[in-house]
């Protein structure tokens, strides 16, 4: 033994304990310790060995052992006087130390919000196992839909060795392909409520999907028909805490015909879709009934897969047209495009569903990732603005420390003292307003949350990775901010110093004034961002959508009985309506589409969207005629709804130079209608300016409406709302009366916009105010650095003008050469932005030259504003002093 | 006042190191510990209880020669002084006494897990 080598434990650890250990004890501890680091060795891997030796050193760390560091240990004397310069010179300094703590608070809280926000928009769909494996499958056409056939899923499973379990689903739809809610009915009870949020689901539902099971046993709830799984709060709100499996519920008018095998936990907030109850679809196959639906000819679903770990999801793709085609029964020619991929079953990561689609079909609106990355920048922008803004405050202010400074180093304080003493100050200080701004953050969770439509919980700042991005900000803001300083004056001969010979003047002015110039770039890129942003949206809710959306209800029509002419002919007597229609699809909502083509040139065939109109929707929507004539219900063919009205894009993409008199054939599902086309509308945004116009196919269809809309007078809107209501209910007694505003609907689908637009004017507001708020920092310190040669320049004969001058023109040139920077950059990345809409506004160059104008003029007055009264001031005054 | 009691882990160590009499130090006692009790132990519990017995006066000690397989550090070597001893056989007293006076029926009526 004795010959034999010994092993080294862990230097670090051993250092360690050297560093704290009481010096009597050192010595049979670190025996202890190594002699048992050497049996350890002996028998265990070498990295176990290290472990154990840190967790016994650890062990020690104990008051017996560890060096006393009571009243008189000079290290606490020395950090008891360090946190009292701290204070005394934050207390003499309020308008300072206000400033920075503000600045830090803002800027610390905004990125706290914006950092869980951003975490948990990345956060969506990944609390399922394996989640990375899950894909939805979406069809890419020309116009991308999320839907695809039922039978697909299964037929993966099946057929597809990667594939290792699949769901189909559909939401429970209603008028108009809108969710619908149904009601459902305790009886015994009498509880009923209007349910949103329904589904359709193979049994295979649990397989792909982790939602936890509280009541009902997972494997068996979807395999038999009529059995309806709730989710908890829908539960609670029938069952209470009583035990809901085995109870049964009324499906709108169908008594008990559910029963009730199964209570999961809610989807949680970061699901891409949520749902209140779910029905299997073998429901619906029991009726036997030979729904279109089901086949394989209608995209109407929603269908999800679970590949096995490790699988080729690229690679599964580009097998699917080879293999679907078995499958479709389509024309050679549809196959043929299906094959050169123009037509492409898309396997979307669940994953990236709620930051990157946006296809026809979503079950929620999504959020979009190219706001949430101005929202990441924006928050980025402000921390580096206030960092800096901290950083140059303190290092301007180190040249009033210069005389403690001297002092301490001929005392004797060491370099590594005073390096200690100034990150000691600013740690200090920035995690105060850490510290503060947690509680900031805990205060505006709710106001934030409404601002971006977020779900963000306070709480969660606590989870590890918030906090070490809140820590390392934190740390990385104290050492920039200590780092000059100290450096800088521990760089000065103390004699020197003392003897008052040392220049007073600060240096590192270069550098604060280059940081002073990022700050200022990222002012203007954001102020010049926000300001396209605001123009881009502003552009898309005035762009004229080729329709009236002004005064203008819609009324649901029932989806039992459709007695929309009854209606329509009962509302347009009531006073205030100026006239009435029925349609089956409002512009802003969801559109079925189908074939179209004509009979002259069939091989062309495009997708249409479709909707049924009656003929006085034309006029009531304000929507413009082109060419030949509109709907008239007198006329045979037109109340057979073989007479078509087309848009222009139909008539462009259908390649009809004169589309009045044409034979067209619908194909909708199984059925071909054939038909003329007997007008062309003018195109307009019946779907969101996200997308552009897309072929449509309008016709008289009345068994399709599903909303009736009124065209009312503005004026009388409270009295003749009741009146509908009353109108309503005579013709439809069990129904509701639902109405909206078109224009609301329509502002609807800007929601995210509006919200972007008052974000982002908000922290380039924010920005704005701590870029200046630094600027005055360093000014007002320059300035009093400048006092004397002021004083000078006047009694030399300067005039006050020529000083103002002298002191704007460095930082005006600053303001230049940042906005040289900022507009190029900022004109690039918004220009990349802006392409993500189809309809976009061209960017103005007014806008930049309006950032930058301003920018400087600001600058311009703030200085002026602070360094007035210097200038104003007697220079004897200024002079006589010392 | 401070010093007459005996915890329940250091009443432990104090009898260790008389078992291992007169070659106890840290590293050996644990092992003990740990062998006699199955109880994990970590070395720097026992040398906070060390440095507290020796502290309330129950043990002594002194270092020893250096040795290769520590590295060249001595380790310290501990004896139970008088007043250990007493105070070992106080505690061994006290409990024999109250264990005697433990009524049969008691003992009897206990059910020692089985049946």
């Amino acid at each position: 033994m004795a010959s034999k080598d010994l092993y080294n434990p862990p230097t670090l650890a051993d250092r360690l304990l050297r560093a704290v250990c009481k010096n009597s004890l050192l010595e049979e501890i670190e025996g202890d310790l190594f002699e048992h680091y050497q049996v350890e060795r002996a028998e265990k891997p070498k990295w176990k060995a290290n472990l154990a030796y840190w967790f016994h050193m650890f062990n020690f760390l104990r008051p017996f052992a560890i060096k006393k560091l009571g009243q008189h240990s000079s290290i606490i004397i020395m950090y008891r006087s360090y946190l009292k310069f701290a204070m005394r010179n934050m207390w003499r300094q309020k308008m300072h130390t206000t400033f920075n703590l503000l600045g830090l608070i803002l800027a610390f809280t905004v990125c706290g919000l914006i950092y869980l926000h951003v975490q948990q928009e990345l956060s969506y769909d990944r609390f399922h196992k394996n989640s990375e494996d899950i894909y939805r499958i979406a069809w890419m056409s020309e116009n991308p839909q999320t839907r695809t056939p039922h039978p697909l899923a299964q037929a993966m499973v099946q057929d597809l060795p990667e594939v290792e379990a699949a769901v189909s689903l559909s939401p429970i739809y209603g008028a108009g392909l809108t969710k619908q809610s149904t009601k459902l009915t305790l009886e015994a009870e009498n509880i009923s409520f209007n349910e949103p949020d329904g589904y359709f689901v193979d049994s295979t539902f649990f397989d792909v999907f982790d939602f936890k099971f509280i009541e009902g046993n997972p494997e068996t709830a979807l395999k038999n028909p009529w059995g309806v799984i709730l989710s908890k709060s829908t539960a609670e709100r029938y069952f209470g805490d009583k035990p809901a499996v085995g109870s049964r519920l009324s499906l709108d008018v169908n008594i008990d015909m559910l029963e009730v095998v199964g209570v999961v936990e809610d989807a949680p907030i970061t699901s891409h879709f949520h749902f209140n109850f779910l029905i299997s679809y073998v429901s619906l196959k029991s009726l036997n009934f030979n729904d279109p639906w089901m086949s394989w000819a209608d995209f109407g679903h929603f269908n999800y897969v679970k590949l096995r770990p490790e699988s080729d999801a690229k690679g599964l793709q580009a097998r699917i047209p080879n293999w679907v085609e078995g499958y479709l029964d389509w024309s050679e020619e549809g196959l043929e495009r299906l094959r050169a991929g123009e037509l492409r079953f898309e396997l979307q990561p669940i994953h990236d569903i709620h930051l990157h689609s946006n296809l026809r079909w979503e079950l929620e609106s999504n959020s979009s990732f190219s706001y949430l990355l101005i929202y990441g920048i924006s928050g980025l922008f402000i921390l580096l603005i206030s960092i800096i803004n901290f950083v140059n405050l303190s290092t301007a202010r180190s040249a009033e420390r210069l005389k403690e400074v001297g002092v301490k180093k001929t005392l004797g304080a060491q370099r590594k003292q005073l390096l200690a003493q100034f990150l000691f100050e600013s740690l200090i200080i920035s995690f105060g307003s850490m510290a503060l701004a947690i509680f900031a953050i805990y205060g505006l969770e709710h106001p934030f949350n409404q601002l971006v439509n977020g779900n963000i919980v306070a709480d969660h700042v606590w989870q590890t990775s918030p906090m070490i991005f809140m820590i390392s900000a934190t740390v990385l803001t104290a050492v920039l901010a200590a780092a000059y300083p100290s450096f800088y004056l521990n760089s000065l001969d103390p004699g020197r110093i003392l003897q008052g010979t040392s220049k007073k003047k600060v240096g590192g002015a270069a550098i604060r004034n280059s940081l002073l110039g990022v700050q200022l770039v990222a002012a203007i890129v954001m102020v010049s961002g926000s300001l396209i942003i605001n123009g881009q949206i502003r552009f898309l809710k005035q762009k004229d959508l080729g329709f009236k959306q002004e005064n203008l209800v819609i009324i649901d029509l029932s989806n039992y009985e459709n007695r929309s002419e009854l209606l329509k002919t009962s509302f347009s007597q009531a006073a205030g309506v100026t006239s009435v229609a029925a349609v089956s699809n409002v512009p802003g909502g969801q559109f079925n589409q189908h074939p179209i083509y004509t009979e002259e040139n069939p091989s062309l065939t495009i997708d249409a969207a479709e909707a049924f109109i009656d003929d006085d929707a034309m006029e009531v929507l304000g929507i413009e005629l082109v060419a030949g004539r509109m709907l008239d219900e007198t006329m045979a063919a037109d109340s057979a709804g073989v007479s078509f009205l087309i848009n222009e894009s139909a008539a462009r993409d259908l390649n009809l130079e004169n589309p009045v008199g044409k034979n067209l054939f619908w194909v909708d599902n199984e059925n071909l209608v054939k038909g003329q086309i007997v007008g062309v509308v003018k195109d307009f945004h019946y779907k969101s300016l996200h997308v552009p116009i897309r072929p449509l196919i309008m016709m008289s269809r009345p068994r399709g409406f599903n909303y009736v809309v009124a065209n009312i007078d503005a004026q009388n809107l409270s009295s003749t709302l009741p009146k509908l209501e009353e109108a309503y209910k005579e013709i439809y007694p069990q129904t509701d009366f639902v109405y909206r505003f078109l224009d609301d609907e329509i502002a609807a689908l800007y929601q995210e916009e509006s919200r972007t637009l008052v974000l982002t004017s908000l922290l380039s507001g924010i920005s704005i105010f701590l870029a200046i708020a630094g600027l005055i920092g360093i000014v007002s310190i320059a300035i009093k650095q400048r006092i004397k040669e002021i004083g000078i320049r006047k009694i030399l004969g300067a005039t006050g003008k020529q000083i103002l001058l002298l002191i704007n023109i460095r930082y005006i040139i600053i303001g230049s050469v940042a906005s040289l920077v900022a507009i190029p950059a900022a004109y690039i990345f918004m220009n990349r932005w802006l392409d993500n809409f189809t309809y976009q506004n061209i960017i103005n160059p007014f806008v930049f030259i309006l950032t930058a104008g301003a920018a400087l003029a600001l600058i311009f007055v703030t200085i002026s504003g602070i360094s007035i009264r210097t200038i104003r001031s007697n220079p004897a005054d200024a002079l006589r002093n010392e | 006042m401070k010093g007459t009691q005996l915890g329940e882990f250091e009443e432990l160590v104090l009898l260790i190191v008389g078992v291992l009499h007169p070659e106890a130090y840290g590293l050996n006692i644990r092992e003990e510990i740990i062998s006699q009790t199955k109880r994990k132990v970590a070395i720097g519990a026992v040398h906070s209880s060390l440095s507290r017995l020796q502290e309330k006066g129950f043990l002594k000690s002194e270092l020893a020669e250096a040795t290769h397989e520590r590295g060249g550090r001595r380790k310290r070597l501990f004896n139970i002084t008088a007043t250990g001893k007493r105070a070992l056989e106080k505690n061994h007293e006290l409990r024999n006494g109250l264990f005697n006076q433990i009524p049969e029926i008691a003992l009897k009526g206990l059910n020692f897990g089985g049946i």
